[in-house]
Parts: structure tokens; C-alpha cells; sequence
């Protein structure tokens, strides 16, 4: 016991890195995804095209290579962004693209005779769509939203490639250095806890959800 | 709906501000001075002005630059850096790095130098500019004394793990009658990180072990029952560690290596070694 007490400050001060770009992903991957989900439905070919590639590249290939372009490639090319700067960039565009997708399935899943509704009784585009399809999608997204949700607390650990300390690379430090699984073990706990409290908000937002429908 | 004569508009407005996008990021990355000014500037008088230096090292790398469990970054290689550094009145700031991406780390700038176990080879020598040796290392077989294994070719037959990237896998392959032709498939188990290959010596997964002899006992201090090990020397080329710098740093090159000599000189260099491996090095040439 005393053991986890040794390691628990080390690995606690990776926390507040790891939360940080949990939080910034968060904040800013979801309107992003949702403009980019509108964008997929564009009367516009180019822009669907456009919206298509960024989609493909961003889940065609790994966040650690995005990672690693955005960080040392942008920087040889005369763009230096700092540390947390490119990893809150690579995990916000990289997100949004994912959650681009669920949000079009979430679009799709509105029958068309709703906007014809909608249309006949006067209402506006922008008033369609916030009063009418938005707390729909919300409703309908919520469990694969929850996923990617879920994914991202474990994705955060991948931040060690731009040399960024989260609570893994703070677990690997102390494993190194006492040659013991311990500190992974402890680690392995704090992700626990950490999805354990996502997943009771996503769904005490679902049954308030319900009450709507 | 949107008329035709609108779609096309818009349609090529789109098209065109995307190729005008797509030819401006070309031409920033094909310019030829881009990127490689940093590589090219001696930013020595900078870092005398600014009284500061960053330094790159892997935090997990035990004992040459690691953290303490209060998460202070200590080691063999960060008290003598701090010592050349605090004779010239500068400040060392520590970033911790990926290991594998050290040479672009220093390369973009992000750092100025990488001072942590870091190997002189021909490879490197292309990348980087190295400073003087300050530290020999002689790479080590650890086996268990259970395993009856007393000399390389007694691992006949036997599985061997190394660290992927390390030194010690760079030997075996371009010595490979030191060691390599003994092995079991003449290929070794590759490992991210020491303690997870020890971890599969206790585990009786692999026979031996290949590590720089100064890691191999500081392990083995590591270990409950540390006289359960032998560490076994063979004809391996010994490795030099150097600091690294970018090619165009020739001041400050120049100025560490004049710190160097004079540490080696007053015996601090020796002294550094005892306290943290418990041997000298600076006989090993």
C-alpha cells in the first residue's frame, strides 16, 4: 500500500495534462463535427469533396502520424506551434472527422417529410434546424457520441510522442525507474475511473433525453 | 433550389480558393531556406544572452536522466550538464522528449542539445555534431545464474532481448559473430523499454538479456534478490556517449567540450561515475 502512495504523485501530476486535452477535444471537436456534418450534405460538390477528403484523411491514418505531422512537419515548414497548442489541434480536427460521421447518420435519421413540415408551417432554415432536427440528431447520437467519448480518455495517452507528460508516460517514468508493474496497474485504475464517470453523465443525459421523446 | 447559374459559381469559387490554398502551403514547403535556417544559425551568443538552454532527454531513461518519485528530473547526465552549465552561469531547461523522434526534436529547434546516454555513430554523425566522449560504456550479456549460462557462446540455442532502437541492438546486428550467431532464429526479442524485457527475464521467457553494463546494475539493484544475476562482458566495441548538437551550433559545441576537459581533468568526471554507477569509465578506451 505504501508502494501505491510513492508512485501516486508522480502519476497524478500527468493527470491535469491528460484532462486538459480531454477537455479542449471536447470543447472544440464538437461544433466542428457539426458544421462538417451540414457541410457533407452541401447542395455544393466541391464542398461535399472537400468535407469528404478532410474525413478520409483524418480517418484514413493514425492520430500518431497526425500528431507527428503537426507538430515536427508544420515546425519544419516554418510553422512552429507549441507542445499542447498542436496536440489540442491534431485531437480537435481529428475528433470533429469522426464525429462528422455519427452526426450525419444522426441527419439522415430525420425523414425528409419533417423539413417539408416544417417549410409548409413558415419556419426558416435556421429555425428548422435548431428547433426541429438538432434535438432529434442530440437524442439519436448520444450512444455512438458516448463511444468516441470513451475513446478519447484512452487517446490522450498517445500525446507522448510530442513529449507531452500524461498519467501513461508519467507510469512509464516511475516503472523504469523501480522496475515494477505497479504504477501501470495504478494507471490502468485512473482510466477506469475516468471512463466510469463519462459513461454515468452520458447516461444520466440520455434518460433526460427520453423524458423529451 | 438553388439555381444552376449560383451552383456554378459557387462550385468554382470553392474549387479556386482550395488551389489557391493547396499552391501557397507548396510553395512554404518548397522553399529551399525554410526549416533549415534554424539548422544553420550558431545560436550560441542567444543562449549566453538569454542565461538559459533547453535540453532534451527521455524521462525513462534510468540512470542516466530519469525523474524521482517526486517527479524531479535527476541522473548521471543531468549533474554533470547542470555542472557544465551552472560554470558558464546558464540555466538548464529540461523537455522531456519521444526518443525516437531526438534528432527532429533538435533539428526544428525545439531544443538545443540531447544530453542522455546518446551513442556516437557513423549514422548519427550524418544528423548531428557531437561533443567530446565524456562516458564509456561497455555493453553487457545478464543472465540469470539459474540459467547456467557463464559466456556468449553459451547461449546457444537460447532467446535474447534487447531494447528496439538501443545501442545494444545496433551491436548485435553489425557484430554478429560476437553474439547474434549463438542465438536461438539469430533474432532477438525487441523490447520498448529495459524494465518490461527484465520483467521477461524473471519470467523465464527469454535467457538473456543484451544492456549497457552501467543499466544492467543499476537494474539489478532493482531486484529482490539481486545475486540471482550475472552480468557477463563479451567483445563488444565499447560505445562513447557524447552530447548531441545541431550541426551549425559550433560555439556551443566548443564551449561544453571545454567544460568537459576541464571536469575529466580535476577528476570530477571520475568522481560523477562512482557515485552513480559505482565504477570509472574513463580507463575503458
Amino acid at each position: 500500500m505504501e508502494n501505491v502512495m510513492t508512485f501516486l504523485p508522480g502519476i497524478l501530476s500527468g493527470l491535469q495534462m491528460t484532462l486538459g486535452v480531454f477537455f479542449i477535444t471536447i470543447i472544440g471537436s464538437i461544433p466542428l463535427g457539426i458544421l462538417a456534418s451540414l457541410a457533407m450534405k452541401s447542395p455544393y460538390f466541391t464542398v461535399r469533396w472537400l468535407v469528404n477528403g478532410y474525413i478520409w484523411i483524418m480517418r484514413g491514418t493514425p492520430l500518431l502520424l497526425q500528431l507527428i505531422f503537426i507538430y515536427y512537419g508544420l515546425a519544419m515548414v516554418g510553422l512552429p506551434f507549441s507542445r499542447f497548442e498542436s496536440a489540442a489541434f491534431a485531437f480537435i480536427i481529428n475528433y470533429a472527422a469522426y464525429l462528422a460521421e455519427i452526426f450525419r447518420g444522426g441527419l439522415q435519421s430525420v425523414p425528409q417529410g419533417q423539413f417539408d413540415a416544417a417549410k409548409v408551417l413558415g419556419l426558416s432554415k435556421t429555425q428548422t434546424f435548431f428547433k426541429v432536427v438538432l434535438p432529434q440528431v442530440i437524442k439519436i447520437v448520444v450512444p455512438s457520441f458516448g463511444n468516441e467519448v470513451v475513446n478519447l480518455v484512452k487517446d490522450t495517452s498517445l500525446i507522448y510522442v510530442i513529449g507531452l507528460g500524461d498519467i501513461l508516460r508519467a507510469g512509464s517514468i516511475a516503472a523504469a525507474r523501480d522496475v515494477t508493474l505497479v504504477p501501470y496497474l495504478i494507471v490502468g485504475v485512473l482510466y477506469l475511473l475516468m471512463t466510469a464517470v463519462v459513461t454515468i453523465i452520458l447516461r444520466a443525459s440520455e434518460k433526460r433525453l427520453n423524458v423529451w421523446r | 433550389m438553388i439555381s444552376k447559374q449560383k451552383k456554378i459559381i459557387v462550385n468554382s469559387l470553392v474549387a479556386l480558393a482550395f488551389f489557391a490554398l493547396l499552391a501557397l502551403t507548396l510553395v512554404t514547403v518548397l522553399k529551399p531556406s525554410n526549416g533549415k535556417v534554424v539548422a544553420r544559425d550558431d545560436k550560441w551568443s542567444e543562449i549566453k544572452a538569454k542565461k538559459s538552454i533547453t535540453i532534451g532527454l527521455d524521462d525513462t531513461f534510468v540512470p542516466m536522466g530519469f525523474r524521482d518519485s517526486s517527479g524531479k528530473i535527476v541522473g548521471f547526465d543531468v549533474d554533470l550538464a547542470e555542472k557544465v552549465f551552472s560554470n558558464m552561469g546558464i540555466k538548464v531547461n529540461w523537455q522531456p522528449i519521444d526518443w525516437s523522434m531526438k534528432e527532429t526534436e533538435l533539428n526544428t529547434g525545439n531544443i538545443d542539445a540531447l544530453w542522455n546516454g546518446y551513442t556516437k555513430t557513423p549514422e548519427r554523425a550524418k544528423q548531428v555534431a557531437f561533443s567530446s566522449t565524456y562516458h564509456r560504456a561497455q555493453l553487457a550479456l545478464v543472465v540469470k545464474k539459474s540459467s547456467g549460462v557463464h559466456d556468449f557462446a553459451e547461449m546457444a540455442g537460447k532467446v535474447l532481448g534487447v531494447q528496439t532502437g538501443s545501442s545494444g541492438e545496433t551491436a548485435l546486428n553489425n557484430e554478429p559473430n560476437v553474439l547474434k550467431r549463438y542465438i536461438a532464429g539469430q533474432k532477438a526479442v525487441g523490447y520498448d523499454t529495459f524494465d518490461k524485457a527484465f520483467t521477461d527475464l524473471n519470467a523465464n521467457r527469454i535467457t538473456g538479456l543484451l544492456v549497457d553494463e552501467d543499466y544492467a546494475r543499476y537494474y539489478i539493484k532493482q531486484q529482490a534478490n539481486p545475486n540471482d544475476y550475472a552480468v557477463l562482458t563479451g567483445n563488444f566495441a565499447i560505445s562513447d556517449d557524447v552530447v548531441a548538437f545541431r550541426k551549425g551550433d559550433k560555439g556551443l559545441q566548443k564551449a561544453v567540450n571545454q567544460q568537459l576537459a576541464k571536469l575529466e581533468k580535476s577528476g570530477y568526471l571520475a568522481e560523477l561515475e562512482k557515485r552513480w554507477f559505482g565504477q570509472s569509465s574513463q580507463d575503458l578506451k
